[in-house]
């Protein structure tokens, strides 16, 4: 337990955590509102608008005796200060008394209110943030109903100051609360805000270049405690009264960011119901209150005009719209005629409800083939003994633990878990970063090691060596629970190379979380580094107890999900080979991968189920359309093993249903039951039949956590307009190793490197955060911010090739080719050309190939 | 580039700070002397040599009164008009000064030559009214005494407008 103080509010006494904030203690113990603009729980304490001025006081001693003097009535003499006190920069201890309420506090809010709304413009009805301003409210509650300022002294400023594609300024309704400026400093690290001239003339401004346009850029609009900052998305949009808040979950990385969808009946739109926009919902063990620009702006796919609303059937070789009766008649009629020899891929932006009612499907059609995509995974069960202990929180992080970051470029594949990951190195946790190529993350590690294309596990396998050699090991856990040790010390006996200060770090960390991609890895070298990554953790002990563990960096939402539920990537790698004679492909374009291409053409008969008309779907005999996250209920389970549930945010477009029902609308015509009433019956049916989701109920999913701080709670006057864990904050499921079974180390069989000869290159797919997808393009207003199809070359290979910066080439591997602009600097090791996936709309491999990259034009010259 | 142009005094400059984006300041006083202005190119280039944002830098610049941020006359005049100034006759002073340069309140004259505006104190309240031109103070002032100093400066300016013009005849 943490030390408390005796901490006295307006005469009341408290027990309080010593060292706590004033203002959070005020709030969370004693339920007294200091009020604040400048102050942000999340940021570094400055004292700058002066708004939260109190009364403070100590209780007086004797010099000598040390005792307490008291008046005559008893109660301790205090002696308060001579002035007030900014609450924000003050810390609570023993023998504090505050008083919040007294005449001159009351009047000091008065006047610092009168200062503020001086130059303030007063445009509340046209402003956005009007209905949920805490200068608004905080006015309302403790202003001068008058002032005193002139009218023609009013300081006028820009009004539409764009400080990024995004993110627009009013720089009249700013109040110089920094709150933008340290958030991008503290938080980001990214300082391209900053103050410019001083007193009544003080401004936000920025020169950068870029300018204003990190992933993170839409949360200064949430903290904002003004309408200064406004969202290309949302500004005009609406009111926030009018906007009902719908507890979801994003769909687009493995994080599971907590959100919410603000929707309103929409004229614009044909009064339907529409999302205006996306606010991050609290929960502090997985966004805290920040989301991405991803997750904030890229939900326009939900109700996009080019999302397919009626099922279409194959007639005389063209696709056609058909009734959804005649579309499952005619799937039926296709997987009937194909047998059991049928098979499934799903996508990972399904639900569980969904995966399951596909699984369903399938078993009742006989088939036992549940394919997960992208086919380039590895075998994900060491996960289901290593993974994240429940608990695992990376804001507990800090000195004497440590996280290894291997195989991804945590930015862009999930970026709360780069803010998150960036904080708890700035806390003092060693930061290890592991990687083919610089990363932006790798400016804040202890230590940053490369390995060459495909050699992720070789590191780790070097790290286990070196901890095992130098006894950096947890001995009694291996003595009691482990097997396969003695397997592993032989095979590991004649490895060397692995960095010493590395394993030093990591071993005897007090925690320590590996985060693992698969960037620049095949299924082979994927399945290898999350093996050796196990073996690593258990080997030093970290492994059971919570912020220890493996973090997996899923390429989707629900990946987890569908693991837990039984699809299998090496599933998806057997069907490619030997596709059988009918796919159910859903949730997934394999179509973008030509050996998925290939497999579509090769299956007789093909039912996609898609949001999309997408390159698979046009290779598809019948296309059933499914719903997004926000039209229907339903649960992700993120990659720490959290089931998290979101809601039916507004109606489903056109005809389209959830993939779960579509699923058993088919499987009727096999003998299956009729479609059960709603998704929460197919999570009973799950918590039946999968043993970790045996406690997992869509009642259950409501439950909250106390959130600390409570950001999101009292309208937003403190935090801004992040929400409060409405709907719930998700249930993680326990890593096997909590439990007392036994511990798994095996050897690694690492496939190594890559290997390059002199005149080639090897095309190393990556993950971008802003891709072509259309889950995510259809969001328009990121379209400038999505980068041209490039690839990435050395200078060395540059030069060998004949290409220049700018120029037009084509890369082309396995047959498949994309025409890209060429990028030529030191990010590309030699013989590497890295090939951003899905920027484009040609296929191409999804894992490290061997190809070769032509000039087909010579750049434009620029400035023309 | 101050960097190519200027490489000893940076140099220099360096030397004297443990860290270098210290130097951010007489950097910017480099740049200003360079161009006339800070101009946001000088920014960034300075930006660059410390190893700051240049968002950071202009914030800097912003700050402080004696960087301008655009471009103003050869002749930047700032004249004290706070409240001791002020009872010594700084404001009849510098309304006079206008008229005889033709000039709004803060702007330039036609030809280029002299910007005037009015400052905050520059601690000189005894020897009201008074001036600083370049950072050059002028004090005890009357409109004689200034009309003295404005044509000294045209003269001046004259002077080295006919040598460049000699220069670039030859």
């Amino acid at each position: 337990m943490t030390e408390t103080v005796t901490l006295h509010i307006d005469g009341v006494s408290y027990e309080v955590p010593a060292g706590m904030n004033l203002v959070d203690a005020a709030r969370v113990y004693a339920g007294v509102e200091i009020p604040v603009f400048c102050y942000h729980p999340k940021l570094e304490p400055v004292g700058m608008c002066r708004m939260c001025l109190v009364d403070i006081g100590f209780e007086m001693r004797d010099r000598e005796s040390g005792e307490l003097l008291l008046n005559e009535d008893g109660t301790p003499q205090i002696r308060w200060g001579r002035k007030l006190e900014t609450a924000c920069t003050t810390t609570v201890r023993a023998g504090m008394h505050v008083r919040t309420m007294t005449e001159p506090v009351q009047e000091a809010r008065k006047d610092v209110l009168e200062f503020l709304l001086s130059s303030h413009p007063l445009d509340c009805p046209i402003c956005d943030k009007g209905g949920e301003c805490p200068l608004q409210s905080l006015t309302m509650r403790h202003g001068p109903a008058t002032s005193r300022m002139v009218l023609e002294d009013k300081m006028h400023l820009a009004k539409h100051v764009p400080l990024g594609d995004l993110i627009y300024l009013d720089r009249e309704r700013c109040i110089q609360c920094a709150r933008c400026i340290r958030f991008q400093d503290e938080i980001v690290g990214d300082d391209v805000l900053a103050f410019h001239e001083r007193g009544r003339r003080l401004q936000i401004v920025t020169i950068s270049d870029p300018p204003f346009d990190t992933y993170f850029s839409g949360n200064t609009t949430d903290i904002c405690p003004v309408g200064a900052l406004t969202t290309a998305d949302f500004r005009f949009g609406a009111r926030p009264w009018e906007l009902q808040d719908v507890p979801s979950i994003c769909p687009h990385c493995p994080v599971g960011c907590n959100i919410v969808a603000s929707t309103r009946l929409d004229r614009d739109a044909g009064g339907v119901k529409v999302i205006k926009r996306i606010l991050p919902r609290q929960n502090e063990a997985v966004n805290e209150i920040w989301i991405c620009d991803k997750g904030r702006f890229g939900h326009h796919h939900s109700l996009s005009p080019d999302r397919l609303a009626a099922p279409l059937i194959r007639k005389n070789g063209e696709l056609v719209e058909a009734s959804w009766d005649e579309a499952i008649q005619a799937a039926a009629e296709g997987l009937q005629a194909a047998g059991k020899n049928v098979g499934v891929i799903a996508g990972p932006m399904l639900s569980n409800e969904d995966l399951w009612g596909l699984r369903e499907l399938a078993e009742g059609l006989g088939s036992k083939r549940l394919g997960l995509w992208p086919a380039s995974l590895g075998d994900a069960k060491p996960l289901d003994e290593v993974g994240v202990a429940s608990g695992t929180n990376f804001a507990a992080l800090g000195k004497g633990d440590a996280v290894l970051v291997i195989a991804t470029d945590l930015e862009e594949e999930a970026p709360i878990w780069y803010l998150r990951v960036k904080q708890a190195a700035d806390r003092g946790a060693a930061l290890i970063v592991a990687n083919t190529r610089t990363t932006k993350l790798d400016h804040y590690a202890a230590q940053t090691l490369r390995f060459a294309v495909g050699g992720a596990a070789d590191v780790l396998n070097g790290l286990t060596a070196a901890a095992i050699g130098q006894k950096w090991i947890a001995e009694d856990l291996i003595e009691s629970r482990v097997s396969g040790f003695g397997d592993l010390q032989k095979a590991l006996k004649n490895v060397s190379g692995g960095d010493e200060d590395a394993a030093e770090v990591l071993a005897r960390a007090e925690n320590l979380v590996i985060v693992a991609g698969n960037d620049g890895l095949d299924a082979e070298g994927h399945t290898a580094l999350l093996q050796a990554a196990a073996n690593f953790l258990i080997v030093t002990g970290h492994v059971g107890r919570a912020h220890n563990g493996l973090l997996p960096v899923w390429p989707g939402a629900n990946t987890q999900g569908a693991l837990d539920l039984g699809y299998e990537s090496a599933d998806t790698r057997r069907m490619l080979s030997r596709t059988p004679r009918a796919l159910l492909v859903a949730g997934a374009d394999i179509a973008a991968d030509p050996a998925g291409a290939k497999a579509l053409q090769k299956a007789d008969f093909v039912v996609c189920m898609t949001l999309f008309p997408d390159a698979t779907a046009e290779a598809a005999d019948v296309v059933l359309p499914i719903q997004s996250t926000t039209e229907r209920d339903g649960t992700f389970t993120n990659a720490e093993r959290r089931v998290q549930r979101f809601y039916t945010a507004h109606g489903p477009l056109g005809e389209s249903l959830s993939a779960w029902e579509a699923a058993a609308l088919l499987g009727q015509h096999f003998g299956l039951p009729a479609p059960r009433y709603n998704p929460a019956l197919v999570m009973k049916a799950i918590a039946a039949a999968v043993k970790p989701y045996a406690d997992i109920s869509f009642p259950a999913l409501t439950a909250a956590e106390v959130q600390m701080p409570p950001i999101g709670e009292a309208k937003g006057f403190y935090g801004g307009t992040a929400r409060p864990p409405i709907g719930g904050t998700g249930i993680q499921l326990p890593a096997r190793s909590e439990g007392r079974g036994k511990l798994h180390v095996k050897p690694v069989d690492a496939p190594g490197a890559f290997e390059v000869g002199e005149d080639e290159l090897l095309v190393v797919p990556v993950r971008r955060l802003y891709d072509r997808t259309p889950e995510f393009a259809s969001s328009k207003l990121m379209h400038d911010r999505i980068p041209q199809p490039f690839v990435a070359l050395n200078e060395a290979d540059a030069a060998r090739l004949g290409v220049a910066s700018g120029d037009t080439v084509e890369v082309s591997a396995d047959g498949a080719a994309v025409t890209v602009t060429a990028v030529v600097d030191d990010y590309a090791p030699q013989g590497v050309a890295f090939l951003p996936l899905r920027l484009s709309a040609d296929p191409f491999p999804m894992i490290p190939v061997t190809g070769t990259v032509t000039r087909v034009a010579e750049a434009l010259p620029v400035g023309d | 580039m101050l960097k190519d142009k200027y490489p000893d005094r940076i140099e220099a400059i360096f030397a004297k700070y443990p860290d270098k984006r210290s130097a951010v300041m007489p950097l910017l006083y480099l740049a200003q002397e360079e161009y006339g202005y800070i101009t946001p190119e000088a920014y960034r280039e300075i930006g660059e040599m410390i190893g700051v944002d240049p968002t950071q830098v202009q914030s800097i610049a912003g700050f402080y009164t004696m960087f301008r941020e655009e471009p103003k006359g050869k002749y930047w005049i700032q004249v004290c008009t706070d409240l001791p100034c002020a009872l010594r006759g700084a404001d009849e002073f510098y309304q006079a000064l206008l008229e005889e340069l033709n000039v709004e309140d803060g702007g330039t004259t036609e030809d280029g030559l002299f910007t005037v505006e009015q400052v905050m104190c520059l601690a000189a309240c005894d020897k009201a009214p008074m001036l600083q031109c370049n950072f050059h103070y002028h004090e005890n002032l009357d409109m004689d005494i200034m009309r003295e100093l404005i044509a000294e400066w045209r003269a001046k300016a004259q002077a080295e407008a006919d040598t460049d013009d000699t220069a670039e005849e030859a």
